[in-house]
């Protein structure tokens, strides 16, 4: 037998260390204007695809985005961050309303497409439009073709052929930089893939419909490096065809991908800047210990 | 030692249980294999006539009971023609319906029914799996075919077929309705477990894709869920083949192949299964020559559910290569 080891001492919290969580509002940094500042309209000549208007989400009576205002534009990259629950998955979500599937679910606020309110567009309409990539690779169990064509086969009012449906399917896969490896075997099961292809596909998937946004909700995180590397820079040259909001919880691929980063915390909008604002001279004080690492 | 014990406890467990799969085994070749011994002089007097057409299936298996006692002179003359028909046509009409409605059913409770209705709905549909089949075969008997034969079925119409057969109400159309409602709950539970078990990001991925519910249903769901309709199918369709004391209740038990050519009539007309066959003329083995017939009515059975279960697994070999899984 063993004889007992002494447990480990219990470790307590520097209280020093502890995060300094401070509503923007009141903030000693007076960050709350240049925030306010940055997320109104007009504060970039780029086109404003998306508007996040004073949005409130609540699952029941337990909020989870609370009062956010954001822009999503053209050409560029906005990635959300935060510590897990603080509602960018949420806040993603709600911008094709998948948020709706679950029934609990309130907003509040408001999101405009192209300036149309999106809750007055068909759901399917603005999914097609704001279509989605999701933290799992979750291709269908068909064939690569029939999974890029998915979205392409569904809106179109008769059933194409697939000799009309050949070159769009190859053209997503172009754009997911997916064509070289599949090409030759499209009607190969989709399962079969690698993960990293796997999630490339349902980037294909996403881009067939010609969507003006591409909402991706850490599409890296089930992901080995190397297919982490290959998808970012995907979303790096994805960017001058169609406007993407990502979220993600790794620090270093915000910086990497995003043009823009607004930081979440407890539901609320923190911080909202450019890349280089927000990670080198983060304006509020919330931001300053995520970004340092304090927690999170 | 405590954990080589622990470890022999293991071996002996496996050995035991290995040796119980093996005795499983042992027995259903042994049976097979007594089916077919006796069944043996019914085939080989009759070559492959056996599954035949020629004269009255019914008359034959008189002819057959009254054999004479000297075993040189037993008649063994058969076409089971009518009553492989009645066979194939009962179960493949009510696995054909029974699967258009109970992917219906399924896909109701799964995806579309209000919570409350559900809760009701999935235990109600299990306990319907259990019911014995003798007991919807009393429905059916008490009910329905006075009912067929008291209203649906015109004096002119029994009158039209009255010197080739009689119509009761005892029919192929009840026997098809009471079939189709034995299988079908348990087909309803068979899909509706698998439609559960479909990842819920392949729903998420269709709908963020601008698919809505009912093709997201149909396109991923219902299609990802194939082999278990398969599965089902299968499992329904031994479950019919098998079906002796209802349909020997229902059917009219005449050796007799409705023609669809009668038009509506043929739905009115009786006939008679193989497993029903064996229920009625169960009283008749000890005649020697007779029981040998009705054994070999039996390995038709046993052969077709290896079939079926050979069949089944076939089907969803195609599937398997797209990943949907089994």
């Amino acid at each position: 037998m063993n004889s007992p080891t002494p447990l480990p001492p219990i470790k307590r919290i520097d209280p020093s260390r502890a995060p300094k969580v401070v509503d923007p509002r009141h903030d000693t940094l007076g960050a709350a204007d240049a925030i306010a500042a940055a997320v109104a309209p007009g504060s970039s000549n780029r086109v404003e695809r998306m508007r996040i208007d004073d949005l409130s989400i609540a699952y029941g009576t337990k909020p989870a985005v609370r009062n956010v205002t954001l822009p999503v534009r053209e050409g560029e990259v906005l990635a959300l961050i935060g510590p897990s629950g603080c509602g960018k998955t949420t806040l993603l979500r709600s911008l094709n309303r998948l948020t709706e599937l679950t029934d609990t679910a309130v907003a509040t606020g408001s999101i405009t497409l192209n300036g149309d309110d999106i809750h007055a567009l068909e759901a399917t309409d603005l999914r097609r439009r704001v279509s989605m990539v999701f933290q799992q690779p979750n291709p269908f169990p068909m064939s690569i073709f029939d999974n890029v064509a998915y979205a392409i086969r569904e809106q179109a009012a008769r059933r194409p052929s697939k000799s009309a449906l050949a070159p769009l399917v190859r053209e997503a896969l172009e754009d997911a930089g997916l064509w070289d490896e599949v090409g030759d075997n499209l009607d190969h099961p989709a399962l079969r893939l690698s993960g990293g292809q796997q999630q490339r596909l349902c980037i294909a998937r996403a881009l067939a419909s010609k969507p003006e946004v591409l909402l991706m909700d850490e599409p890296c995180s089930a992901l080995d490096p190397k297919s982490t590397e290959i998808i970012e820079e995907l979303i790096t040259r994805l960017r001058e065809k169609v406007a993407i909001v990502i979220v993600t919880h790794n620090l270093q691929q915000a910086h990497r991908v995003g043009d823009n980063v607004a930081f979440m915390y407890l539901g609320e909008l923190v911080e909202y800047g450019t890349v280089e604002q927000v990670f080198n001279a983060p304006r509020a004080e919330r931001t300053q210990n995520y970004v340092g690492g304090v927690f999170g | 030692m405590p954990q080589s014990s622990a470890a022999r406890s293991e071996r002996r467990a496996e050995r035991s249980l290995g040796a119980l799969s093996s005795l499983v085994l042992v027995l259903i070749t042994a049976m097979c294999l007594f089916v077919l011994l006796k069944a043996w002089p019914s085939f080989s007097h009759n070559g492959p006539m056996w599954f035949g057409w020629g004269g009255n299936v019914d008359d034959q298996l008189a002819a057959i009971f009254n054999s004479p006692a000297n075993p040189a002179k037993w008649d063994y003359t058969i076409r089971t023609w009518p009553i492989l028909y009645a066979t194939a046509l009962l179960t493949i009409v009510s696995v054909a319906i029974g699967i258009v409605v109970s992917t219906l059913a399924a896909v109701f409770i799964v995806e579309f029914a209000p919570p409350s209705v559900k809760r009701v709905v999935s235990p109600v549909v299990r306990l319907l799996a259990a019911v014995p089949s003798v007991i919807y075969g009393l429905i059916g008997i008490l009910v329905l075919v006075p009912f067929v034969g008291n209203h649906l079925i015109g004096d002119g119409r029994k009158n039209s077929v009255t010197f080739v057969v009689q119509l009761s109400g005892a029919s192929l159309g009840v026997a098809v309705v009471i079939l189709t409602l034995m299988i079908t709950p348990i087909m309803i539970a068979i899909i509706a477990d698998a439609l559960r078990a479909v990842p819920n990001g392949w729903k998420e991925g269709a709908l963020a894709l601008g698919a809505n519910r009912w093709r997201v249903m149909w396109t991923v769901v219902v299609r990802s869920a194939r082999p278990a309709i398969i599965a089902a199918a299968v499992i329904a369709a031994a479950r019919a083949i098998g079906e002796g004391i209802m349909l020997a209740m229902v059917s009219g038990s005449v050796g007799f192949a409705p023609n669809p050519l009668d038009g509506i009539t043929f739905v009115f007309e009786p006939l008679r299964p193989y497993a029903a066959t064996i229920v009625d003329n169960a009283e008749g083995l000890s005649v020697k020559p007779f029981g040998q017939t009705i054994y070999a009515m039996a390995a038709v059975l046993l052969f077709a559910s290896l079939m079926l279960s050979l069949g089944g697994t076939l089907a969803k070999r195609p599937l398997r290569k797209y990943g949907v899984r089994l």
